[in-house]
């Protein structure tokens, strides 16, 4: 296992009339190469979830594992921790600071100490894997880029540390369908060619049910289903408790299902689902 | 770094006690005559019996006194500070204790203790007073409190304002500050170890992305006001008025006649 937690819990401002249980006792386990959906609604715990696998938060209960390291058991370095579980915080946009691409996508490869040849390299490989050419977009100043361009030359700071895996929290809020479907589709890419572990943190179902092959989904600080994206969504009271809805093609499909008809209720894409239907139509007619 | 969560110095509790209830404006003429009334004192009892009204103040706000104390770490180094101070170089008396050209003397115990327990007193009831009065209070009594200076052409409002706006951004500063320097830490930045002038070098990641987000979000609010027609103080009403009640005027005469006792008997 790659990452695992053992009765994981987390208390923001423990000990002062402000304090609040973000976490109560999740175990979970992600595996090497896997696409991870982590799914709940605001305040469900999933952002303080992810800060835990890269050390960013400390957990007031229980161990986190990274290969079976505890690594607030002074068995792994930090900072060599965070370069292979990167992460891209909301907004990324917010956290750019250089004055030019280049340097702000070289920040995290610096801070690993590499220069030179290798370091344009990395560069080079963090702004083409966002689809940002590297000559254009080199010497501009990443404040003058529009909203979709600076997420992605976030993403490619993160990228150019060649991380083991991504852990990404609602990389698309804020952005167009157009630009949300591009980034996704770099993602999905990434995942495919490179073997990129990713850890996609989301309340948007649609998007997550095509791309993920595992789920977790939480409510309230608790971890209440696990499974693929088709497993999951059959509990859909569960889902609905969490005051998130399943995807609406999921529901037609299973809707379907329950009045007898024979339909598969694992696809997620409108063209299958299309395609499902219209065989179902088609043999009913015959 | 993760301290700055746990900053509680002035940090408002929410609660229905009579020094919650109690309006701004008479909680902030009686804070200022208390102040006054501390600096009069002159003996030893006279800052027991006064402790004693703020023990008594202090149980009926039903405040958390954990929670309280936690507020009070802050000055801790400070009040030691005036301690050491007053003990070493405050001469005069019997000496105490003597170490090369180090005395302890009568008189700077003396001092010292006098000076610490008056500070003491007035940080916790200054506390008391920020711990029950809601941000927004606290700026309403401030601008009552500036009315009489409008002659001097002082912008009683605007200052008001302004602190209100202060106030309610501070935590959404620091949570911000507190994500961006996760992200850039997810990026490996060390915040933490180096010298001063690294230390300071290493800290650019940091605050350029949190005063463009200053400006952006003081951009936002601005413009926010102005579609709201906001023109400062002038002829603006209130929506809750505030009324002063009796209990109002009782709690300022409270505070007066602590000051008057204390002139009058020369605790």
């Amino acid at each position: 296992m790659l990452i695992e937690t053992r009765d994981l819990s987390f208390t923001y401002m423990p000990g002062t009339p402000f304090q609040v249980e973000a976490l109560q006792s999740v175990n979970m386990t992600v595996a090497r190469g896997e696409f991870i959906g982590i799914i709940g609604e605001t305040g469900s715990g999933k952002s303080t979830l992810v800060q835990h696998f890269n050390g960013l938060l400390k957990p007031t209960g229980g161990e986190i594992r990274v290969e079976g390291k505890n690594i607030w058991a002074g068995e792994i370095n930090l900072r060599t921790l965070r370069s292979r579980i990167a992460m891209l915080f909301q907004f990324p946009e917010h956290q750019l600071f250089e004055e030019t691409v280049f340097n702000d996508v070289s920040f995290g490869p610096r801070n690993l100490g590499l220069s030179g040849s290798e370091l344009t390299e990395r560069v080079r490989f963090g702004l083409e894997s966002m689809g940002l050419d590297f000559d254009t977009y080199r010497d501009r100043s990443p404040f003058q880029l529009s909203g979709g361009e600076k997420r992605r030359v976030a993403m490619a700071g993160i990228l150019a540390m060649r991380p083991q895996v991504v852990v990404l929290d609602e990389p698309t809020a804020g952005m167009d369908p157009a630009g949300r479907r591009q980034f996704l589709e770099q993602v999905k890419r990434l995942h495919r060619e490179e073997g990129l572990t990713v850890i996609l943190v989301t309340h948007n179902m649609e998007e997550i049910a095509l791309l993920a092959e595992k789920l977790f989904v939480f409510n309230r600080g608790k971890l209440v289903l696990q499974g693929s994206p088709a497993e999951v969504f059959k509990s859909a009271a569960v889902i609905r408790d969490t005051g998130l809805e399943i995807p609406a093609l999921s529901e037609l499909l299973q809707r379907l299902s329950e009045q007898g008809k024979k339909v598969r209720t694992d696809l997620f894409s409108v063209e299958e689902a299309a395609a499902e239907i219209l065989q179902l139509v088609r043999e009913d007619r015959s | 770094m993760s301290g700055m969560r746990s900053i509680t110095l002035g940090h408002y509790l929410p609660g229905n006690s009579l020094l919650h209830r109690l309006d701004p404006r008479a909680k902030l003429v009686g804070l200022l005559i208390l102040i006054a009334a501390l600096f009069l004192i002159r003996t030893f009892s006279g800052f027991f019996y006064f402790g004693l009204f703020f023990l008594i103040a202090f149980i009926s706000s039903r405040l958390p006194w954990r929670y309280f104390l936690r507020g009070l770490k802050p000055v801790l180094y400070i009040v030691i500070f005036t301690l050491i101070l007053h003990f070493l170089f405050t001469k005069g008396g019997r000496v105490f204790w003597r170490f090369g050209v180090l005395t302890i003397e009568e008189n700077g115990v003396y001092l010292g203790s006098f000076m610490t327990l008056r500070l003491i007193l007035l940080v916790v009831t200054t506390l008391l007073v920020t711990l029950t009065t809601s941000p927004i209070a606290f700026a309403d009594g401030i601008e009552f409190l500036l009315r009489p200076l409008r002659i001097f052409r002082v912008p009683g409002h605007e200052i008001a304002m302004m602190m209100t706006i202060a106030l309610r951004f501070i935590p959404t500063l620091m949570e911000e500050s507190d994500k961006i320097r996760k992200a850039q830490m997810a990026r490996g930045a060390d915040f933490e170890s180096g010298n001063i002038f690294r230390r300071a070098r290493n800290l650019v990641p940091l605050l350029v992305p949190l005063f463009v987000s200053a400006f952006r979000r003081a951009d936002d609010l601005a413009v926010a006001m102005e579609s709201r027609c906001y023109r400062g103080g002038e002829n603006r009403t209130k929506m809750r008025q505030r009324q002063i009640t009796g209990l109002d005027y009782l709690g300022v005469f409270t505070a007066c006649g602590i000051a008057l006792a204390i002139v009058l008997t020369g605790v």
